[in-house]
């Protein structure tokens, strides 16, 4: 079997695996409806009481549209590398894992991109066709579309090596709980997910854009939307070149750190 | 051999087998150190991360809805006070699911003690303290700023809304947990209701008459922090339902344990 | 002699199983769902435990153990029939019957799994409102009875297996129970310990005359333990009498014992009004050399095992 083969197969099992888990992705899109339920009337309660409609470069509807493509993204992220790796260590699973051919970074990432092909198409894209025609094409639709699904599989390496990253830190601690949740809310946070970033102020903002965390969120979205100077063809080298460069970064101090950690499961048997 | 005769257990009783339980079980936790310490890092950089969003919020915007930012914050501290109780004592509700389905359950039904008791006291979740202390900071002060006069009557009301406030998320979460009786998906139901609690640190007025009433009267989050606020924030304007909160949500709570009794009976009455 | 301790008189108890749904429509569908199947788990059980017996409570899995164990615990209702424990209703009064009984699982500890046993130990003795000089002497049995020092400060979830189960138990006894029941007390236990918790258990029931009823599928317990078994199977009680009348009831089987040319012994169980030992020896030698025989007692977990297979084809 070709390399290829093994892992289209791995990803074909993934996407069935995924289509059993209709309930999970029916109660996180009504998760989803409640969080965008709360941020509609919130941002529209804010806009109202500024009295202008355009706050740092941002329309109500801008901030919506950002923020609901936001959430479709993270649905997309996704990923439970973190507690499905701390079990695999508790339950000693990790053994077999390692003991397979394939090198285990390499092997989890295509595991879990069955679920992000399946996520992508059946959360994302509807997402992005609602969203589309309620605000009556306030999405422009044009190549930044294919620069976006570019600039969305960078951040989908990027935030897949963040997860790398911390997932040993819970080996180390025997706590997962804790470090998935400083993760997440750090992310979340300081990517532009929860609040975005055109609204930080100065001093933060400029700390912020030497963080990996706007990779994952900010950037993708901002090619989508064609803001912020990525309409310009320097500007959008220059959003993608920053997620490309922390994919590297990123991807090879996973590497050493994982290296580290195997060395420690493997000492201690699991 | 005399036979005991069935003896009544009182208020006290509960109360001194609790702070016994509580004792011992801090004790032991205190030992998983790392675990202990992260876990809590983590809900205090939850609480500061949620309150920075704020900040920058406030920083862009002058008011929600006629609320400035200090009765924001007044708002925000509340709930994260009354979201405390369910947090920390509550928290095995979300194990119920684990044990019902597996049998386990049925040890709790063997002790000439509530059952609901029970099972609830075998776990405090200390962590939920970094989340009091976050609140408890940030309600102080705002009171200070916005000049709420310090008396014993409107200390005397802040706990008692404070307390009764808190029924209300934990009225929710036993509707959630005790759902696991009926039906095998549970844990999504308790991790949906769970999500509801974000919306208790911002006025219910910020939503259009339809999710206010759902937030009123179905799903009362409003509850939470919304009009019991109102007491303190506008002393001159408290509408009736911010009066009448306290023995709503006791009446709220009292009806979620009867509910999860019932499905303690039902669990009985299939033995599944 | 003595009090009856336990009275169940035609006891039945019928479940509505619903047959579950996975899935979100699943889900929906089983809060409306009239899709249920009637599972009769015991039929008609009848029997009278007397103070200070321990009795052995044998039957296949499935057969309505638990069940009737749950009854009798207060736990659940049967859906007819009556039953009496301590003189009291169990499921009508579930809190007072609480009091009066100790319950162990073989598996599931009901103690607290972060507490040093001491803690537990007191814990209950609040609970259960035990007076501090019954617990001061209890314990003091205790120590007459097990080791109790390497134990006692131990908590739970470091305790091995055996030390768990005994834990239990002695958890069990603290509030001195009229009726203990032990639910597989010794599986999973390397056979010295089981020994220690048969001695435990047997020293407990003469001090305090607590009445145990002990299920079980190990027959070294039964042995050891009852003097008399009462045997569930399909629901119904196919058996209620002492042991020995058990052994009699299959007087006439042996276990004959042959080892064969490669040293390894056979074993098959005859009826010796039905079968002729030197029959089965030449039918055995067709294939075999035979070195030596013994034909010996049925072992009770023989006789155990023809009275299912009794009841199967019965």
């Amino acid at each position: 079997m070709t390399k290829i083969r093994k892992l289209t197969a791995l990803t074909k099992a993934g996407i069935i695996e995924s289509l059993q888990f209709r309930l999970g992705t029916a109660v996180m899109l009504f998760g989803n409806l409640i969080y965008l339920a709360l941020v509609y009337f919130l941002w529209k309660a804010v806009y109202e009481s500024s009295g202008v409609s355009v706050v740092n470069g941002m329309t109500f509807y801008d901030t919506m549209i950002y923020l609901i493509l936001a959430t479709a993204i993270f649905n997309f992220l996704e990923m439970f590398i973190v507690w499905d790796m701390s079990r695999a260590i508790q339950s000693g699973e990790i053994i077999m894992h390692l003991l397979k051919p394939m090198r285990y970074r390499v092997y989890t990432f295509w595991s879990y991109t069955g679920a992000h092909v399946n996520n992508f198409f059946l959360a994302f894209v509807p997402t992005f066709i609602v969203v589309s025609v309620i605000t009556k094409g306030a999405i422009p639709i044009g190549m930044n579309l294919l620069y976006f699904v570019v600039s969305l599989i960078l951040a989908l390496v990027v935030n897949f090596n963040i997860e790398m990253l911390v997932a040993p830190i819970c080996l180390y601690t025997e706590s997962t709980w804790g470090i998935n949740i400083v993760k997440e809310t750090i992310v979340l946070l300081l990517s532009g997910a929860t609040i975005p970033l055109a609204f930080f102020p100065e001093g933060l903002r400029q700390v912020v854009e030497y963080l990996p965390f706007r990779a994952v969120y900010d950037i993708p979205l901002t090619v989508l939307l064609a803001k912020n100077g990525t309409d310009t063809p320097a500007g959008l080298l220059a959003g993608l070149g920053i997620q490309l460069l922390w994919c590297v970064v990123l991807s090879v101090c996973g590497n050493l750190f994982w290296k580290h950690a195997v060395k420690k499961i493997t000492v201690n048997g699991g | 051999m005399e036979m005991k005769t069935g003896r009544k257990r009182g208020l006290s009783f509960y109360l001194s087998i609790y702070r016994k339980i509580l004792i011992q079980d801090l004790k032991s936790k205190m030992s998983f150190r790392a675990d202990f310490i992260i876990s809590t890092f983590g809900m205090i950089l939850t609480n500061v991360s949620g309150f920075i969003t704020f900040m920058i919020l406030f920083h862009n915007f002058p008011s929600v809805n006629g609320w400035d930012y200090h009765h924001m914050l007044f708002l925000y501290g509340f709930s994260l006070i009354a979201l405390t109780p369910v947090q920390c004592f509550f928290d095995n509700n979300w194990n119920l699911r684990f044990m019902v389905r597996s049998g386990d359950f049925i040890k709790y039904c063997f002790r000439p003690i509530n059952v609901f008791f029970y099972f609830i006291s075998e776990v405090f979740d200390v962590k939920g303290l970094g989340q009091f202390a976050f609140g408890l900071g940030t309600f102080i002060y705002a009171w200070a700023h916005i000049g709420i006069p310090v008396t014993v009557v409107t200390v005397a009301e802040a706990v008692l809304f404070l307390i009764t406030a808190s029924l209300f998320m934990i009225a929710l979460m036993n509707f959630a947990a005790a759902t696991c009786f009926w039906i095998i998906n549970s844990g999504y139901v308790m991790v949906i209701m769970f999500r509801f609690k974000d919306f208790a640190k911002y006025p219910a007025s910020i939503f259009n008459s339809v999710f206010r009433f759902i937030f009123t009267f179905i799903i009362p989050i409003a509850f939470v922090a919304y009009y019991p606020s109102l007491v303190f924030v506008t002393p001159d304007h408290v509408p009736l339902l911010s009066w009448l909160s306290p023995p709503i949500g006791v009446l709220f709570f009292f009806l979620s344990y009867k509910f999860w009794m019932l499905g303690v009976r039902k669990y009985d009455f299939t033995g599944s | 002699m003595g009090r009856e301790v336990v009275v169940m008189k035609n006891i039945s108890k019928q479940f509505k199983v619903l047959n579950r749904h996975e899935g979100l429509k699943g889900s929906i569908q089983d809060l409306f769902s009239r899709d249920y199947r009637i599972v009769r788990a015991v039929d008609d059980v009848s029997l009278t435990v007397n103070k200070g017996e321990i009795i052995g409570y044998l039957g296949p899995n499935g057969a309505g153990k638990s069940t009737t164990i749950k009854i009798m615990t207060g736990v659940l209702e049967p859906t007819s029939g009556e039953i009496f424990v301590n003189g009291r209703v169990p499921y009508k009064d579930r809190t007072a019957n609480a009091e009066n009984i100790g319950v162990v699982f073989g598996q599931r500890s009901q103690l607290w799994w972060n507490l040093p046993l001491i803690e537990s130990f007191n814990l209950l003795r609040d609970i259960y409102l035990v007076p501090e000089q019954e617990y001061r002497d209890m314990l003091e049995l205790y120590r007459s009875l097990v080791d109790l020092e390497p134990i006692l400060h131990k908590p739970v979830r470091q305790m091995s297996l055996g030390q768990r189960t005994l834990s239990d138990i002695l958890a069990a006894f603290l509030h001195n129970p009229g009726i203990v029941f032990l639910d597989e007390p010794t599986i999973g236990l390397d056979v010295s310990m089981k020994a220690k918790i048969r001695e435990l258990i047997r020293g407990l029931n003469e001090a305090k005359e607590t009445t145990v009823i002990l299920t079980t599928h190990d027959m070294g317990d039964v042995d050891a333990l009852c003097r008399r078994i009462i045997i569930i199977d399909k629901g119904r009680k196919i058996y209620d009498n002492d042991i020995g009348h058990l052994k009699s009831y299959f007087g006439s089987y042996r276990t004959l014992r042959m080892r064969l040319g490669d040293d390894s012994w056979v074993e098959q169980v005859i009826d010796e009004k039905e079968t002729d030992v030197m029959h089965v020896m030449q039918e055995m030698q067709k294939e075999h050399r035979i070195k030596d025989i013994q034909l010996q007692e049925i072992s009770t977990e023989e006789v155990i095992r023809k009275i299912y297979e009794g009841d199967e084809s019965a």
